[in-house]
């Protein structure tokens, strides 16, 4: 009779211990995330100049090889017209210049002209602000919004890798040094960048927010730098020599959200997280140009490879690939807004949306 | 006593073991000094270093060529080629496709305007005339050819590439066009003025140096610039490093000036600022270029 007892009792805790178990420690199945296909657009068919209508929806820009324009996050494609020589281009903005340019005209998507600007050199836009490279690639002026030039900063050497936040635009010089300047032009950063046998800046990144400057510097060896602004001064914050020998400009930047920051590296992509100072690596074929970006839940989404070889690449992490797409084409371009990648091969514009399923 | 003289006889040889020392050591460095070659063969310099251009002062020298290959000036290695039109993060290059070869005694040599596709990127350790791309005329340029220019990374300063490289044959000295006392909105070309007001002027200059370049990239720059009034040194401009600080960029060595400081408008040289008084004054200028071809003019002026 006892015993009997005994055996309900440790039956009853079996059952108890089980359903607090799935009370307690069960989770859901995990959605899958899946990559929707959500409209596809061919160039040929689209309009060859600005049409004055505003589109629907946020506007995105593109470049495929010669040719540059504007869709719409709904699929309409604003314009895509041939690239004369040189283009300076955004999301709210071009310009269009010739190789002797002595000034060219701000245009919005809908081809209404912002200003002119009567300056000598090569317009380039980054971060909402515009900037024109001097017929020396040692000398960089500032446009304000109505074309005039609010500053002119010579270098000591010729100017070789940039990156910009809306507050700080800092400037990699072949000498080995970093120069970054605020919204005045006034120099708030210097840093040389030693330990390298040859002296030199090959890529520059700066997070959003303007706190972080990452570069990739110097020759034998090579190596990552990162800078942090603590109180008024950027200082080393992180570093690591690199495998790499790149002797040409290396792609570098951060995600939208400034948590990460991705950079080419021999046989892949290098990551490195700003909050916890991990470092990693992320596989993928040798690339000379990367589509760089983070969706809402942190997948990092890049386009690596070169010419014909090049792959589409969603990642969680080092080892959790979840989309790994070969790409055919010559000509390509990704533009990433919060879970839709827009992915532009050759003559078509793809859009594609990451979501839970 | 002998031991004495024995001594003295030795100290004898060795002073003259080190003078002879001494004597090599300065020739071999005088050697080093030109120990460059030209990066094309029969170059014609259409800018020389200091030259004012548009949107600009040459810090190097530009070569007009309408072909032909693109070799190292000395061994080496390839420090950066860039071989279009802008970097991934959308910086263009004015300087079109380039490369940078580390000489050494910590020289950066820069090529620039090089024929797009023509840039040897796949190069590393380079050997003096190893071949680096062909001429071009990519980027923000005059004109077809190459732009030289050279970088030393222990001052920090571009240098004159003609004090590297062998001479050129030049039998011309540099031109005085035209000189010119400005003041307030008032100009009096020296030569034309009989008499000017008393008063503070600046004195600007127009000079050029002789080429045979079918193309320039403005008024050939001279090595040397003097300036004397009534006996007195006023300026004395060397064009020998060109230096940037507070993001400015300077030339001279020896009185560095800011470019914005230095040429007019139109690209005259603004030598000095000078109060004449009334009487007579006479201005005495000599230029020179890098070959030691010297011209020397004066004026005298009469002071109201």
């Amino acid at each position: 009779m006892e015993e009997s007892g005994t055996k309900r009792l440790v039956i009853s805790g079996i059952i108890l211990a089980g359903i607090a178990y799935f009370l307690i420690c069960a989770q859901p199945l995990p959605k899958e995330l899946a990559l929707i296909p959500v409209w596809a657009r061919g160039l040929a068919d689209a309009p060859t100049a600005p049409a004055s209508t505003p589109a629907l929806g946020d506007v995105h820009s593109f470049r495929l090889g010669d040719k540059f324009g504007y869709f719409s996050s709904s699929g309409n494609i604003l314009f895509s017209a041939p690239v004369p020589y040189g283009l300076a281009l955004a999301s709210n903005s071009y310009a269009l210049y010739d190789k002797d340019s002595t000034g060219f005209s701000v245009r919005t998507p809908t081809g209404s002209e912002l200003f002119k600007a009567s300056i000598l050199g090569y317009p380039f836009f980054a971060a909402g602000r515009r900037f024109v490279m001097g017929p020396a690639q040692d000398s960089v002026a500032e446009l304000d919004s109505s074309g005039h030039r609010a500053w002119t900063y010579e270098f000591p050497s010729i100017v070789t890798a940039f990156g910009a936040s809306p507050s700080l635009a800092v400037f990699g010089l072949m000498d080995g040094n970093l120069v970054g300047l605020d919204r005045t032009g006034k120099e708030v950063m210097h840093f040389s960048s030693g330990g390298s046998n040859i002296p030199g800046i090959y890529g520059v990144a700066v997070s959003p927010d303007g706190k972080l400057v990452a570069a990739v510097a110097g020759l034998e060896k090579q190596r990552l730098v990162v800078l942090e602004k603590r109180y008024s001064a950027y200082r080393v914050t992180w570093h690591r020599w690199l495998d790499s020998d790149f002797r040409r400009p290396v792609a570098i930047s951060f995600t939208s959200d400034g948590k990460r920051l991705m950079y080419e590296v021999p046989g892949g992509v290098g990551v490195f997280e700003r909050d916890s100072r991990k470092d990693y690596t992320i596989a993928a074929s040798t690339a000379d140009r990367l589509g760089l970006s983070v969706n809402d839940w942190g997948i990092l989404v890049l386009l690596s490879g070169s010419q014909d070889s090049r792959r589409l690449i969603c990642a969680a992490s080092p080892d959790r690939r979840l989309v790994d797409i070969p790409i055919s084409a010559s000509e390509t371009f990704i533009t990433i807004d919060g879970s839709s990648i827009y992915l532009g091969v050759d003559e078509d514009i793809v859009r594609l949306d990451l979501r839970e399923e | 006593m002998r031991k004495a003289t024995s001594q003295r006889s030795r100290g004898k040889r060795l002073a003259a073991w080190l003078v002879a020392a001494g004597l090599l050591c300065g020739a071999l460095g005088a050697g080093a000094l030109w120990a460059m070659d030209w990066p094309v063969e029969a170059p014609k310099l259409a800018a020389t270093f200091g030259t004012p251009a548009a949107g600009r002062v040459v810090t190097g020298v530009a070569i007009a060529a309408q072909n032909g290959l693109v070799r190292s000036i000395d061994d080496g290695e390839l420090a950066f080629a860039f071989d279009e039109a802008t970097t991934p993060s959308g910086l263009p290059s004015t300087l079109g496709s380039f490369a940078v070869v580390e000489h050494p005694n910590d020289m950066a040599a820069v090529y620039a305007h090089l024929l797009p596709g023509s840039v040897s990127d796949y190069l590393t350790k380079v050997k003096r005339g190893t071949i680096l791309g062909s001429v071009g005329s990519s980027g923000w340029t005059e004109g077809q050819g190459l732009l030289l220019e050279i970088f030393d990374r222990r001052k920090g300063n571009w240098v004159n590439p003609l004090l590297l490289l062998p001479s050129l044959p030049d039998g011309y000295a540099p031109t005085i066009r035209s000189v010119a006392l400005m003041g307030g909105e008032k100009s009096y070309a020296l030569g034309e003025a009989k008499s000017v007001p008393q008063g503070t002027y600046e004195i600007a200059a127009d000079i050029t140096d002789a080429t045979d370049a079918p193309w320039t990239a403005g008024p050939l720059a001279p090595y040397v610039i003097r300036l004397s009034v009534d006996g007195t040194e006023l300026s004395r401009e060397v064009f020998d490093v060109a230096f940037g600080k507070g993001g400015r960029l300077s030339l001279f060595s020896s009185s560095p000036r800011p470019l914005s400081e230095l040429r007019t408008g139109d690209g005259r040289y603004l030598l000095a600022e000078h109060l004449f008084t009334r009487g007579r004054s006479i201005i005495e200028m000599s230029v020179e270029d890098v070959a030691g071809n010297r011209r020397d003019a004066t004026w005298s002026v009469s002071i109201q």
